[in-house]
């Protein structure tokens, strides 16, 4: 039944050729643009190279990666999270769809394809960097050090990507909440912009990990990149990384299930 | 006796309005039923709650003996609940591959339903391109696809050209009486009702106002209103079968066999007939007559 919901949700998406673009892809394509396009302008800007510059790939992918929960990806991310979640509000669709499989399965399948999409999304923001990199060190004529070829950079790099992917998984579940309370998509997206930022600037001004500052998603995530990405032997305190997870995974858990339990106690008269 | 749907004291209120008010109903499977009644009669917040998209603010509603809304027993069911709307960016084949997906019905007939529907030409077409009259005919696919045992309908040929109209009868009266597929209809074409509905309910203010099969609520079978002079010959020669229509006309209560017989009957006793006509029994005035006044306003 949920595998039913799934694999029409993930059809559905793959045919709203907008919500694909916008929500998932032109954050990654934009990024590698923008790399293209500084490289290029500073190659002919300069005209010259700079000495001993190397090019790492795997920290740069890795540095992409953790970048990737930002507002400005967000806002990217939201508008794909809002067209899927909230999308039969706005084409008063939820009419067509709700007879045929259980509302918890509906929304759940609807939060897991975003899950999918996103991982994708953040999995071609590692790729473009990487091919950003490959083409800033033929421009820049930087040699590619392979710092990050070892297990242990794996490592790091999957703890970073899960950690991230845990941020915008929790994007998701507010978009999700916020739509099914306003039964919009704009709302979606405008709320969970503001909450996004509010969030990010507060976690920018704080100093001190406490169970306070660890409940700001940002900050958490912060803190848990910071641990995970460091090198072995210069890790810090496992205390408030672990706390910065369960506070992660709190936020996840609550808005989700609040936007579940909201949907399945909605009447749907005119979505 | 095996109920599709039923309703027990099933009350839904919006804020202040009453949509429902402790509506009892029982459909039973098989036939067409037809739900008439005018706006705000509740008919579409009876469908909505039987398919689980509203909750009643109290009693209860069951598909099939089991609650309306559970999964189990909606899987049963197909529906077009007022015009339906689409995703606009699926064309008309991928909104039915979805639904299909949905449904858990991967091998649903979508060709077969596309083309039955008249949507051949217009299956590759993007459903946000669509006129009323295609969302309708997709909707009717859309309800009737998966093969359900039944199937609400409401509105189903409004925005519908006459050929469309005819076309969509002739499909719901197929599908009943080939297929024993039990179908809800609700429609203010009353026309439709009488032609295509075995029974039907009157629903008044949230209230059940009349029920009963088609030909008991009109009045039994169609009647001869014969324009004559003069009349009280007419009614000599008819007897117990004929009463008077008015200062110029009569009814008479025969058969269509028997009609040739009575109008030789009637010119050999000397009355001059300036018109015959059959006239089908009339669920317009048991409709009006059932509804309370204040609905007469809203339904004129």
């Amino acid at each position: 039944m949920l595998a039913d919901a799934i694999a029409a949700e993930r059809f559905r998406l793959i045919r709203d050729r907008t919500a694909v673009f916008w929500g998932f892809l032109f954050a990654p394509l934009a990024s590698l643009l923008f790399s293209l396009a500084g490289d290029i302008f500073v190659r002919l800007a300069f005209h010259k190279t700079i000495p001993g510059a190397t090019t790492d790939l795997a920290n740069r992918a890795m540095g992409a990666v953790a970048g990737a929960s930002g507002p400005v990806t967000a806002l990217f991310l939201l508008i794909g999270a809002a067209a899927i979640v909230a999308g039969d509000y706005r084409w008063e669709s939820w009419r067509l769809v709700t007879p045929r499989n259980s509302r918890l399965n509906l929304l759940a399948a609807k939060l897991i394809v975003f899950a999918e999409a996103s991982a994708w999304s953040l999995l071609l923001t590692a790729l473009a960097s990487v091919l950003g990199g490959l083409f800033s060190s033929v421009l820049n004529a930087a040699p590619l050090v392979g710092s990050g070829a070892g297990s242990a950079f794996l490592g790091q790099f999957a703890g970073v990507f899960l950690i991230t992917w845990l941020e915008v998984l929790m994007i998701g579940a507010l978009a999700a909440l916020v739509g099914v309370v306003t039964r919009s998509t704009m709302g979606a997206v405008i709320a969970g912009l503001v909450v996004v930022v509010v969030q990010s600037t507060a976690a920018a001004a704080v100093q001190a990990a406490s169970w306070k500052t660890l409940a700001i998603p940002a900050y958490a995530a912060r803190t848990l990149k910071t641990f995970v990405a460091a090198p072995e032997g210069f890790r810090p305190d496992a205390g408030p990384a672990g706390l910065g997870l369960v506070m992660l995974l709190a936020w996840l858990v609550v808005l989700a299930v609040g936007a579940l339990v909201l949907f399945r106690r909605q009447d749907l008269t005119k979505e | 006796m095996n109920l599709a749907l039923e309703a027990e004291n099933l009350v839904k209120t919006y804020g202040a309005v009453r949509a429902l008010d402790s509506l009892s109903l029982s459909i039973p499977a098989g036939g067409v039923f037809g739900v008439l009644g005018p706006n705000g009669a509740g008919k579409s917040t009876l469908f909505r709650i039987a398919l689980g998209l509203v909750r009643p603010t109290s009693g209860a509603a069951r598909l099939f003996g089991a609650p309306a809304g559970q999964t189990s027993s909606l899987r049963r069911v197909g529906a077009m609940i007022e015009t339906p709307r689409y995703p606009p960016y699926l064309t008309a084949r991928d909104t039915l591959k979805m639904l299909a997906l949905e449904s858990g019905a991967a091998g649903a007939d979508i060709e077969y339903w596309i083309e039955r529907v008249g949507l051949g030409g217009a299956a590759d077409r993007k459903t946000g391109g669509f006129s009323v009259g295609m969302k309708q005919r997709l909707g009717l696919a859309a309800a009737f696809f998966t093969r359900p045992e039944l199937v609400i309908l409401d509105e189903p040929t409004s925005g519908m050209d006459p050929a469309g109209i005819q076309e969509i009868r002739a499909l719901i009266r197929d599908l009943a009486d080939k297929e024993g597929v039990t179908i809800i209809l609700a429609s203010h074409q009353l026309d439709e009702v009488r032609r295509v509905c075995d029974r039907v309910a009157i629903l008044s203010k949230g209230k059940l106002a009349a029920e009963g099969d088609v030909e008991s609520l009109t009045g039994g079978r169609p009647r001869l209103r014969l324009t004559v002079t003069p009349v009280e010959a007419a009614l000599a020669v008819l007897g117990a079968k004929g009463e008077p229509d008015g200062p110029h006309a009569v009814l008479a209560d025969v058969l269509r066999a028997e009609t040739p017989a009575l109008i030789r009957a009637l010119v050999q006793a000397g009355v001059e007939i300036t018109e015959a006509r059959w006239r089908e029994g009339d669920l317009e005035s048991a409709y009006l007559g059932a509804l309370e006044p204040k609905d007469l306003v809203d339904a004129r």
